[in-house]
């Protein structure tokens, strides 16, 4: 059952310049599953930024923690808060992860901020005994917050595009090679990324459950923001139909909004 | 009759604060909330005559103080409304007005003729200024001849309140809202969204699929706040002032420029509880003035 509170800022712990992991202190258990997310907004922001933003839980419990990259004015505004700063949460939001198929080995496949939602999950799967093969790819070697939490629980094989750590290449060049009839892949980055994925998945009948990142203004089905086009025609809602969702059922766009090659990123 | 009781038309309300249509569902999304039966009344998402899926993504993103939004009136579709959704809402007592949208003069009607034929729909908002889909909204919304022809054939089918929403893109938003009042139209909702740009600078690529969005939110009360004081001035009929109304301060504002109501919009998206807030700020300021709403409206035009 969702609640919305405003709950203070327990600690903030940087990874490099862009992620954060910002943990929060509840009243009460958070009632999070692996997979859901919550919508976060600092109380005191004013008029703007004006919307909550849309975050996958990293833990949930009574200290719900969230990985942020900043991107834009408020992922920048969470980056430099301070603890006791108070952020309305409202969550939990959205379907949770599906269960792992029996029988089969999991394959946490991850792109940078992407990964948060899976180290939820693959802490969840170590506790029930299963190692997951976790396959995490970033840009650079910068690029890759959490690493160390996954390996905890996962065995952990690292891609970058410009080969500063791990395998030199990408994450579906690394998921190819291990693709099997046996495994159950679960998976959360970019979407070019996640369509690659899913793709790839579909060719050798492989289970795949994808995370959906979109903007969202409200997170519950209210605004009709977070549309992605269904396989089967019209929209699914990331909110409401997802976040976590059969691979099968989204239809990825081949024209994503991604970076222009060459062009500079702009905060 | 209570400090907070408003008459718009012949329908009273029991307070002045609406919740918009497109940003609170069909009110049944909020029941997690809190009661929304408290509320003066909930506007539906506009409804069509067939469902409709809306616009591609991305439909979304925010702006200076505001944001932008091309969904496209999706929403499930009359028949639906009917059948899913008001029996609820009517069991809970809320007070309900269907927001309705169509290319067409006839859809509009047979709209308006469905709704005819269930109890717990308490007055219908014409959308005549959707600035997000190719065919209908704002060519209605611009034209006074064609606003009005709208009006004129609902009222034919309909004994219900008739209230019409204004879009700030008429030159003569004015001229738009003196020709419905003529047809018959019981109040004026003002403002609906403007439209609006946002390009991300990293892609060079324009940030919404339909290149143009309605700007709703804090940035947008400033032109709707004036955009109302002109229409008051104006017709005869009740004005419901909507546009970045987020708390009971900005509600305040639109009842001094002489709005009857007010319609609480994006706001419910930083914090579904807005609605209520303006409520319980504003029925505090009448306790604390020893006013009722019927006062405060107008009250900055004496000056």
């Amino acid at each position: 059952m969702k609640r919305l509170e405003v709950l203070p800022l327990l600690r903030r712990e940087s990874m490099g310049d862009a992620y954060h992991v910002l943990t929060f202190e509840a009243a009460v258990d958070t009632g999070a599953s692996a997979g859901q997310f919550v919508m976060v907004r600092g109380a005191e922001w004013g008029d703007a930024p004006l919307l909550p933003r849309p975050m996958s839980y990293l833990s949930g419990g009574r200290t719900p923690s969230i990985l942020i990259k900043v991107v834009g004015e408020g992922t920048l505004r969470m980056a430099r808060a301070e603890p006791g700063e108070p952020f309305t949460l409202l969550g939990p939001l959205g379907r949770p992860w599906r269960g792992a198929h029996p029988g089969r080995r999991p394959v946490l496949v991850a792109g940078g901020v992407g990964v948060a939602p899976l180290v939820f999950l693959a802490r969840d799967m170590a506790k029930s005994g299963l190692r997951p093969l976790a396959i995490y790819g970033g840009r650079t070697a910068r690029d890759l917050p959490l690493d160390d939490e996954l390996a905890e629980s996962c065995e952990l094989v690292v891609t970058t595009e410009d080969g500063s750590r791990g395998r030199r290449g990408r994450v579906t060049d690394e998921l190819l090679e291990r693709l099997s009839a046996d495994i159950d892949v679960f998976t959360c980055g970019p979407d070019r990324m996640m369509a690659k994925v899913a793709e790839l998945c579909r060719e050798r009948d492989v289970p795949c459950a994808v995370s959906l990142e979109t903007p969202m203004a409200c997170g519950y089905g209210v605004c009709l923001g977070c549309a992605v086009p269904r396989e089967e025609g019209g929209y699914l809602y990331a909110c409401v139909d997802g976040p976590c969702i059969d691979a099968r059922q989204v239809s990825f766009s081949s024209d994503s909004h991604a970076p222009v090659k060459g062009a500079p990123r702009v905060l | 009759m209570s400090r907070l009781q408003v008459k718009i038309g012949e329908l009273l309300l029991h307070n002045p604060v609406l919740t918009a249509s497109g940003t609170f569902g069909y009110g049944l999304e909020y029941e997690d909330f809190f009661d929304v039966a408290e509320l003066g009344g909930i506007c539906t998402k506009g409804l069509s005559l067939l469902p409709r899926a809306g616009n591609p993504p991305e439909r979304i993103c925010e702006t200076p103080a505001s944001m932008l939004n091309a969904i496209g009136l999706a929403n499930v579709g009359v028949e639906a409304f009917c059948t899913d959704k008001l029996p609820i809402l009517r069991q809970r007592g809320v007070t309900v007005v269907a927001n309705i949208f169509a290319s067409s003069t006839s859809d509009f009607v047979a709209i308006a003729e469905r709704l005819e034929r269930e109890d717990g729909v308490h007055a219908i908002e014409l959308n005549v200024s959707c600035p997000n889909v190719t065919h209908g909204g704002l060519e209605f919304g611009k034209d006074p001849k064609l606003a009005a022809q709208v009006t004129a054939a609902v009222r034919r089918v309909t004994r219900r309140p008739l209230w019409v929403k204004m879009s700030p893109e008429a030159g003569d938003i004015v001229a738009v809202a003196r020709a419905c009042e003529d047809e018959g139209a019981d109040a004026i909702t003002a403002i609906n969204t403007i439209r609006g740009m946002s390009i991300d600078v990293g892609s060079a690529r324009l940030r919404l699929a339909n290149r143009t969005g309605g700007l709703s939110g804090p940035a947008l009360r400033p032109i709707a706040l004036r955009i109302v004081w002109e229409l008051a001035a104006a017709i005869r009929i009740p004005i419901i002032g909507i546009g970045g109304v987020a708390t009971a301060r900005d509600a305040l504002e639109f009842l001094f420029a002489g709005a009857s109501a007010v319609q609480v919009g994006t706001a419910s998206f930083s914090d579904p509880l807005a609605a209520k807030k303006v409520l319980t700020g504003l029925r505090a300021y009448c306790e604390d003035q020893d006013l009722s709403v019927a006062d405060l409206i107008g009250r900055a035009r004496a000056t």
